[in-house]
């Protein structure tokens, strides 16, 4: 440790987008590491945990902040101001979880527009008390001044859709003891990976370290949720039927969720080439359905209820086609027999 | 000028490309909106592909290989249908209407069928105009 | 890496492309485009000096990459790839744009082809880019030979190359040799007697000290490639015998149309209305007669049954004319006294001597009536004993347009010639293509009518399409020559645009190992990863598209080839709004 401090402190900011802040707890999951955290570096900003306001970022020389550990995707205005302000204040802009890697569960809400989020939420939803059918606006006037809110953007972005990464450190939150692994790669002054690069992850599947048996008998007759099956907790997820994004996601979380018996989401991101994980994914799978015709192809399809939300659970917005086409949009001409 | 569809279409090599192939030597004409993309069997035709088409701004795609029961790779023909129907689904989720995509089987002496099929299906894009993805991709922020 | 050098060549194919697309405009607008050195247009790209024109571009403008927009790459790929390789550059650095079969033949409208053309052009360069140098295999050729079908085409191929001293394993499916031929009485234009051609020759298969005959037997499936294939055959006493063969000739045959679903021949109802080959087995006996054993006063024959019509067979079966007219004079000798009536829709008497055989036979005082299929078919009815003949046939003569009746007790129905129904089991077996009227596809239908599309398997005789002895024994003469070339030079050279698995990504989920449906993927359970065996791969992409990480490349057929191919082909600057 000695030997460490004799080296400057680095300058390490954490920022929350479009998130759940499951990403800024997992950093503090480094528990009594953390430490060696603050041993080596000083949080400059950190709106989880530090009353550090956006206007001493705006007032840091660029290039000041070391690292800054960017999760959460963008959904509004204020999401891209600060990813474009920490873009510029820092060396190294890590996209850290899968929401600022790929988009993530909010990135969810492509699937949707921005008019049928609000009307859901301020007006259809069960739980939903508005009487005054109140909505959000970007400028109320009171008589002190304008009062503003975020413009609430019609698409859910990555951080890389918006602003350079450097690196990206996936996962839903990313495993903390990749984060540190990472974190001391940096401090320790090691050499870094090429720009760009998928760190705290391997570039083989799931599957390669999966402890579940795998064969060769990936045939599927019937899709089941995991609770309809009686699971021997041996087999493989996809031979019993379970869709299990594994092979085509990264390894690297330590298989958390197959541990607990629980199919893998695919929140680490797919293999280096991949361009979109879900197509993969969704190929992959459709090759196993055991039927050779269209009607017994669709009554196997039939328990695949939601596609997108599946295979592009964590990706939808950094996938090849990243968004459902608003309805003002789409083809509204009657099929032609 | 009115709509024009850009129409991508997949061929397998021994089957489609080949009937497409005699179409053409038969001097049967057809819609020149489709635009031919050679794979060696309708097994290769990745979802990721027919994607990629759509995104680069195609208003339809076409796959095509051959009858079920004469894949020249014995069952490649029937990956290809079990990922078509699979991406059928997905369309619907992402707004774009599954007619965009067809999936139809050609023999390589099936050269009138492919002229057919191609303005057939050339006609079903047209009815259901341009197809917006690429335009909401780039634009709908 | 080294800097991109792509060569444009966009052929006219004389008037053929350049009437229909502008040559010149695509090449305006594609070499503008990233990494294309050197674009020209030229009359006919595949001729010699076409050639050269590339060989010396590639040479003096150090290119590393060629497109080619002509022709289909089913007919010139190979021909441009050896181009390249004398040019010294790896033959798989090449991409063809199809601006003839797929744009010039095909569309009438000049800007939207060419526009088209551009697309094209632009995708090749675009997919070209991401080209790898890719070796060729070079393996041993087997010389033995495995022949499926011991009717005349068989024998004579497996005959061919048997005497040049080679291996051959011929399989009959029943339990003779001789297949249709054999049941023939005569053969036409010169009246040989079908056994006494077939007999010796069926003698000396038996005795030829290279053939090896299996039969009744079946082939249930044939594993490997061209050069080394096999197939493990179960013989009758329950063993079982494995045979390694180079080269595979198919000579599956015919079976003649079942004339019972045109109803208005009432075949299989009215006892004295056969077919072609019935009647060929009465004349083998010896004796023409009907079914009550009298010899008939009025015989008709009629052409084109289930030949040349929508409703059965559009194509012509190219025997049953001159069959019909050597039926009329062994009639006439048998029953010189007869009326014959030869009702028929055109009479094709192409061939040596057949047009002699028409000319020679319309002086025996046989009646030719003309009917016209698209005016419905000629009627067969029964008279039930109220006239001295026993049936009626009506029809329309085509050129008087009157209605006529013609007397018969005895009519022949000339039925067509169908591929044979284990033809389906075989092209799968064998790994051929089917036209749609079940015939195996050629490799070309003119430059190459006997070679298929799989490399080394060949089509011979009836299976190919409808033909007679004559021409079925050269097939088989000409198949045999192509086997023994390849036996003699002893090695082949093929494409290795096999699959590849990439074991640093490749998880192990086993998923393509099922995909494979030639067995070539397998896993290995030390790495954990899966492995092609590139000999069985024969390069469909399937398990290149299943694999859920991109671990397995399909090469040559690669994503990004694919995907950069897609770009190319949609660049905004492509569509037809931008005209």
């Amino acid at each position: 440790m000695a030997e460490r401090n004799e080296r400057p402190k680095i300058k390490l900011a954490v920022y929350w987008g479009a998130a759940c802040g499951g990403c800024c707890v997992s950093v503090l999951d480094v528990h009594e590491k953390l430490f060696d955290v603050v041993a080596n570096a000083d949080l400059v900003f950190w709106p989880i945990a530090l009353d550090i306001k956006y206007n001493d970022v705006e007032a840091m020389p660029d290039q000041d902040i070391d690292v800054t550990l960017f999760n959460g995707a963008i959904r509004n205005s204020e999401n891209k101001h600060m990813a474009r302000l920490l873009r510029q204040k820092t060396k190294i802009l890590v996209a850290y979880g899968s929401c600022a890697h790929l988009g993530g569960i909010p990135g969810l809400a492509n699937l949707s527009t921005k008019t049928e989020i609000f009307d859901r939420i301020y007006k259809e939803s069960e739980s939903t008390n508005n009487p005054n059918h109140t909505r959000p606006l970007e400028k109320y006037e009171v008589k002190e001044g304008t009062l503003t809110l975020p413009e609430f953007f019609n698409d859910v972005r990555t951080l890389a859709q918006t602003v350079d990464v450097d690196y990206y450190l996936p996962g839903c939150p990313p495993q903390t003891e990749r984060l540190l692994e990472v974190f001391m790669a940096i401090v320790s002054g090691d050499e870094l990976p090429p720009r760009g690069k998928v760190l705290g992850a391997t570039d083989k599947s799931q599957c390669d370290e999966c402890p579940r048996k795998k064969s060769d008998k990936k045939t599927i007759k019937e899709f089941h949720r995991p609770w309809e099956i009686n699971d021997d907790g041996e087999t493989c997820f996809l031979e019993q039927g379970v869709l299990c994004m594994g092979p085509a996601t990264r390894s690297g979380c330590g298989h958390r969720c197959i541990e607990v018996n629980a199919p893998c989401r695919g929140c680490y991101g797919p293999a280096p080439d991949v361009i979109d994980p879900g197509a993969k994914m969704m190929s992959s799978v459709a090759t196993m359905i055991d039927g050779d015709t269209s009607e017994t192809i669709e009554k196997i399809l039939e328990n695949v209820i939601d596609p997108a939300g599946y295979f592009y659970r964590f990706s939808m917005p950094a996938s090849i086609l990243r968004r459902k086409i608003p309805e003002n949009l789409q083809a509204q001409a009657p099929l032609q027999k | 000028m009115d709509f024009e569809p850009t129409i991508v279409s997949f061929l397998c090599n021994w089957c489609s490309y080949t009937g497409a192939d005699l179409a053409g030597t038969s001097r049967m004409k057809y819609s020149p909106n489709i635009r031919i993309i050679r794979v060696m069997c309708s097994g290769r035709i990745d979802p990721t592909f027919v994607l990629e088409a759509f995104k680069n701004g195609a208003d339809g795609v076409l796959l095509c290989g051959c009858h079920p029961g004469d894949c020249h790779y014995q069952s490649g023909n029937y990956k290809c249908l079990r990922r078509y129907n699979m991406l059928k689904k997905y369309f619907v989720q992402l707004g774009i209407r599954p007619e965009r995509i067809r999936l139809d089987w050609i023999s390589a002496s099936e050269g009138k069928q492919f002229a057919n099929l191609a303005d057939s299906f050339t006609e079903t894009i047209r009815h259901l105009g341009p197809c917006k993805i690429k335009n909401v991709i780039e634009t709908y922020t | 890496m080294e800097e991109i050098k792509i060569g444009v060549y966009v052929c006219w194919c004389g008037t053929n492309i350049a009437k229909m697309v502008d040559v010149d405009q695509v090449v305006d607008q594609i070499k503008f485009l990233p990494d294309v050195a050197v674009a020209r247009n030229y009359k006919y790209m595949c001729s010699d000096p076409g050639q050269d024109m590339i060989i010396r571009d590639i040479k003096q403008h150090h290119l590393n990459r060629v497109v080619v927009a002509a022709c289909s790459p089913r007919i010139h790929e190979l021909t441009f790839r050896k181009a390249l390789a004398k040019a010294g550059l790896n033959p798989m650095m090449f991409q063809m744009a199809n601006i003839r079969e797929q744009v010039a033949w095909v569309h009438t409208d000049r800007e939207k082809a060419t526009k088209k053309a551009v697309s094209l052009v632009h995708a090749a360069i675009n997919r070209v880019k991401w080209h790898e140098s890719l070796d060729k295999r070079t393996i041993e050729v087997n010389p033995a030979t495995l022949v499926i079908g011991g009717g005349v085409a068989g024998m004579s191929a497996a005959l061919e190359i048997a005497n040049a001293g080679k291996q051959v394993y011929l399989v009959e499916k029943s339990k003779k040799l001789g297949g249709y031929a054999a049941q023939l009485d005569l053969t036409f234009p010169h009246f040989y007697s079908a056994r006494q051609l077939i007999k010796p020759m069926i003698r000396h298969v038996e005795d030829h000290k290279n053939i090896r005959i299996f039969k009744p037997m079946q082939i249930n499936q044939i594993f490997g490639y061209m050069g080394n294939f096999q197939s493990t055959l179960q013989l009758a006493n329950g063993d079982e015998t494995k045979l390694k063969f180079g080269n595979i000739i198919v000579a599956t045959g015919l079976q003649p149309f079942d004339p019972s679903e045109i109803t208005s021949y009432n075949y299989g109802k009215l006892p004295d209305v056969v077919t072609s080959l019935e009647f060929e087995k009465m004349l083998a006996k010896g004796r023409i007669e009907t079914c009550e054993g009298k010899e008939p006063k009025n015989v008709a024959i009629i052409h084109c049954v289930g030949s040349r019509n929508a409703n059965y067979h559009e194509y012509c079966s190219r025997t049953c004319c001159m069959t019909a007219l050597k039926f009329a004079n062994q009639i006439r000798s048998a029953l010189p006294e007869s009326n014959i009536f030869d009702l028929y829709a055109d009479m094709r008497s192409f061939g040596k001597g057949c047009e002699e055989l028409y000319t020679q036979t319309s002086r025996k005082n046989v009646i030719f009536l003309r009917f016209d299929q698209q005016n419905g078919l000629p009627e067969i009815r029964s008279t039930n004993g109220e006239e001295a003949v026993s049936m009626l046939i009506e029809f329309t003569e085509q050129f008087s347009k009157e209605q006529v009746e013609v007397p018969a007790d005895l009519v022949i129905l000339m039925v067509a010639m169908e591929s044979h129904a284990d033809a389906k089991d075989i092209s799968h077996i064998a790994g051929i293509s089917m036209c749609g009227n079940s015939f195996f596809i050629e490799k070309h239908p003119k430059l190459d009518p006997v070679a298929t599309t799989s490399d080394g398997v060949f089509i011979v005789g009836t299976c190919q399409a409808p033909k007679d002895i004559p021409d079925s024994i050269s097939q088989a003469k000409a198949a045999a020559a192509r086997v023994l070339a390849t036996i003699h030079v002893g090695t082949i050279e093929v494409d290795v645009i096999t699959a590849t698995v990439n074991e640093d990504i490749c998880c192990g989920c086993q998923t393509c190992v099922s995909v494979c449906p030639y067995k070539a993927i397998s896993f290995n359970k030390e790495k954990g990863v899966s492995e092609v065996n590139e000999i069985l791969c024969k390069g469909c992409g399937t398990c290149g598209s299943t694999c859920p990480t991109g671990a397995i490349r399909s090469r040559h057929f690669t994503d990004q080839q694919i995907l950069s191919q897609i770009q190319g082909l949609l660049s905004p600057d492509n569509k037809f709004e931008k005209m």
